[in-house]
């Protein structure tokens, strides 16, 4: 192999950064379809959905956004007379912050004592290999809309049949991060980590480094901080990361966790000191990062979506989906809520696609059947479902932070976001399974190290 | 000598039990599933209350032997590739007893609030392990136990996880559970427990009798030690997972619970209250977003009205009304 320049390998990642557009006159289309016909009797009997996310505790700021996404949709289809016109959605909620063991118990008694048709939410990565598992043995058709961890589909479950999953591959989100991080700041060296201690945290600091290792040679970790998920007190790691004199922070701390390491790291002037990368900054409910969060830095949203991109005019699908989901909660999505809100559509799409083939309602084999391979156009962009392993793709995205004065909270600027094809960065059908990740051994084994910039 | 229960105890035992042998015929597979978690919950409560009900020690740190069963038993998994039940049950049971051989060793030395914070901290050192050592334990992932095979014979393939768990796991845990009790039994009715008892009353006097305080103690820590573990290597398999979860201080804090609802100055108290407490989480937590606080209004109505727990209470009203009578 020749030498390999930044420049040609991050164009053959098929990067973009995207370019403010300006807002189409005209109004927003409605993408709505002519009524499909309905074909068969269908029952009029409600269809039940469990929806478990946090509604307690410090992640509740990232994962209340998916119940107000779901039931958004919820509303939405039973306005049109529910599914197939008919069988109106009913949610049961319930709180993912009681624990692995509870939650459990809790999809169990969904399934088996309320009777459920469907089971979604769920944000953790801790979470989602405890989950999978029973609704496998529960024959329980389960569409997470987070809790995006590899193991999922490498290890936990590895030939799903019940379960799907909405949300980007997790390792896309550290190799998201250093990709826009070597287009960025090419001349970081020295980088320091602050990552919650769980497997989230491993992930990000995991793909981040192999993928910055190919792309910016040379760099070093000169500091590894591992506060436990829920910390609140950040005050040793950032003082100790400053401490180490790095050019560069990268962070997957998330949720509450992050508001408070934000907060407490301007006191200590740390945004000034170096540069900053996030996985997963701007995932919170976006009022939640306030204007005093440092502007121009990588604030990352789990690779997956921020509400004012694809910007405004653009793509008539997200112009809807924001400001229906304004009008309703009073605030601006999150990726869960568009997450939430698109598992329903692409159910919706499915339960449609299988009546119009067999007519009736159709099982939750025919339901499946239609989800493998699905793609579906969302708020996001384009969702694609692989049939092997039940995940969605969508291209990734980060962003940078700034201000601006018609929202009372700070935003990634639309005119700057970075958008990655997702192909390029996880790995594909057929590659064998792989430690850590399957995306780590191919990005590994298949990507070029860069010598010249 | 071993003592017989009393006429009167075996008037209400005997048929509680007949009636939890029929059950899985007469109620939903998700209610004996349920009531299968509540028993194993019943053993960890049984053992924790030798310690706290007839020795006198409250233990912070029963989640260490909760837990070692339950990684003991994943693994066996892991390393053994060995999915029988009985296998689970002897490796979860040495890894437990491993684990209350130690730590008692250091704890009995102590009494009253250090021994409590002692039992605590050595106890979230096993979690700290289990959550850092993440390439042996799995970490926050945890690590997945299949459905074991249970006296040889596994699930017939394509058989359905909760029938399984709701009918052959069921009378499996059901009888390790009555044995348990029966053990238990015997041991705070003999002399030994007499003994703890004596030692839990007054410390200084039951020296003086000739008892020998400290190896007394020692030895209830590890039966409670054994009792915890079992508990723990029977839950694993319902969960499919085990994850540091169940090792942190507040797994701790729910086995006092299940002991202070039902009544820890009772044999019975401590199983009554395992099984209203699983319930009580598993409807707190199905039924609203506010399931801390259903819980915490229980426990200082609990801790306020009803010291005596469940069944402590019930005795009284009992004793109350025949009084009247």
């Amino acid at each position: 192999m020749g030498e390999v320049s930044r420049r040609d390998f991050l164009n053959s990642l098929g990067v973009t950064v995207g370019a403010a557009v300006a807002a189409s006159a005209g109004s927003v289309l409605s993408p709505a379809k002519a009524e499909a016909q309905v074909r068969g009797t269908i029952p009029d009997k409600p269809y039940k959905i469990g929806h478990m996310t946090f509604f307690t505790g410090a992640a509740a700021v990232l994962g209340e956004p998916s119940y107000k996404g779901h039931i958004l949709a919820a509303e939405e289809i039973n306005a049109q007379g529910g599914l197939l016109g008919k069988r109106k959605i009913e949610t049961f909620k319930a709180d993912e912050a009681a624990g692995t063991d509870a939650n459990v118990k809790e999809m169990r008694r969904m399934k088996l004592s309320e009777g459920i048709d469907l089971f979604t939410g769920v944000i953790s990565s801790g979470n989602t290999p405890a989950l999978g598992p029973v609704a496998e043995e529960l024959k329980l058709l389960t569409i997470f809309v987070d809790g995006c961890t590899d193991f999922l589909f490498d290890k936990a479950v590895p030939n799903p049949h019940y379960i799907f999953r909405i949300t980007n591959m997790q390792s896309a989100d550290g190799v998201t991060a250093a990709v826009a991080t070597a287009m960025t700041w090419p001349q970081v060296r020295k980088i320091a980590h602050i990552h919650p201690d769980y497997s989230y945290g491993r992930n990000a600091f995991d793909h981040f480094k192999i993928s910055l290792d190919k792309l910016v040679p040379g760099t070093k970790v000169v500091y590894e901080g591992w506060p436990k998920l829920g910390t609140t007190d950040f005050t040793s790691h950032i003082t100790n990361a400053i401490g180490a004199k790095p050019d560069l922070l990268v962070s997957s701390v998330w949720g509450g966790d992050y508001i408070a390491m934000y907060k407490q790291g301007l006191r200590y002037d740390l945004f000034k000191k170096m540069k900053f990368t996030s996985m997963i900054a701007f995932g919170v409910a976006p009022h939640a990062i306030g204007k005093d969060h440092p502007e121009g830095v990588i604030g990352g949203i789990h690779s997956n979506y921020y509400w004012n991109y694809p910007p405004a005019g653009k793509w008539p699908l997200n112009d809807i989906f924001v400001k229906k989901y304004y009008d309703r909660w009073k605030e601006y999505p999150n990726f869960q809520s568009e997450g939430a809100y698109t598992t329903l559509m692409l159910l919706k799409q499915s339960i449609e696609k299988a009546n119009k083939l067999a007519g009736g309602w159709p099982d939750d084999e025919a339901i499946i059947a239609m989800l493998e391979g699905a793609s579906i156009s969302g708020p996001a962009g384009y969702l694609h479902i692989r049939p092997d392993i039940h995940q969605g793709y969508k291209d990734a995205v980060t962003g940078f932070s700034k201000n601006d004065p018609n929202y009372p909270f700070q935003i990634l600027d639309p005119s700057r976001m970075v958008t990655i094809p997702i192909r390029n960065i996880t790995a594909p059908p057929g590659w064998p399974k792989g430690e850590p990740t399957s995306t780590y051994t191919w990005i590994e084994k298949t990507w070029p190290k860069v010598t010249k910039a | 000598m071993i003592p017989v229960p009393p006429r009167r105890v075996l008037v209400y035992t005997i048929p509680i039990a007949l009636l939890l042998f029929v059950l899985p015929f007469v109620v939903a597979p998700y209610q004996v599933a349920l009531l299968t978690y509540g028993l194993t919950f019943a053993i960890a409560a049984l053992g924790f209350n030798l310690l706290l009900g007839y020795t006198g020690l409250l233990s912070f740190g029963h989640s260490a032997y909760f837990g070692m069963g339950a990684y003991g038993v994943a693994f066996i998994v892991k390393y053994f590739k060995i999915s029988s039940m009985e296998a689970f049950i002897l490796g979860g049971i040495v890894a437990a007893t491993a684990v209350a051989a130690l730590f008692g060793f250091v704890c009995v030395r102590y009494t009253r609030i250090f021994f409590g914070i002692l039992t605590l901290a050595l106890s979230q050192v096993i979690w700290s392990l289990a959550f850092k050592f993440f390439w042996v334990t799995g970490g926050t992932d945890g690590l997945r136990v299949p459905t074991p095979s249970l006296l040889g014979v596994g699930m017939a393939p394509g058989q359905d996880k909760m029938a399984f768990l709701a009918h052959r796991y069921y009378y499996y845990v059901l009888v390790i559970f009555l044995v348990g009790v029966a053990v238990m039994w015997v041991i705070v009715h003999s002399p030994f427990g007499k003994a703890l008892q004596a030692i839990r009353d007054n410390e200084t006097r039951a020296e003086f009798v000739g008892v020998q305080v400290r190896r007394y103690r020692y030895m209830a820590f590890l039966v409670s030690g054994v009792y915890t573990g079992l508990a723990g290597a029977l839950w694993v398999p319902l969960n499919g997972l085990t994850t540091p979860d169940i090792l942190h201080w507040t797994f701790s804090g729910k086995i006092v619970f299940f002991t202070v609802l039902g009544g820890f100055q009772t044999f019975f108290g401590p199983i009554i209250g395992a099984v209203v407490f699983n319930y009580l989480e598993t409807y707190a937590v199905g039924h609203t977003v506010y399931w801390q606080l259903v819980l915490g209004v229980v426990l200082v109505f609990l801790v306020l009205a009803l010291p005596g727990g469940i069944v402590g209470t019930a005795g009284r009203v009992l004793d109350r009304l025949r009084k009247a009578a």
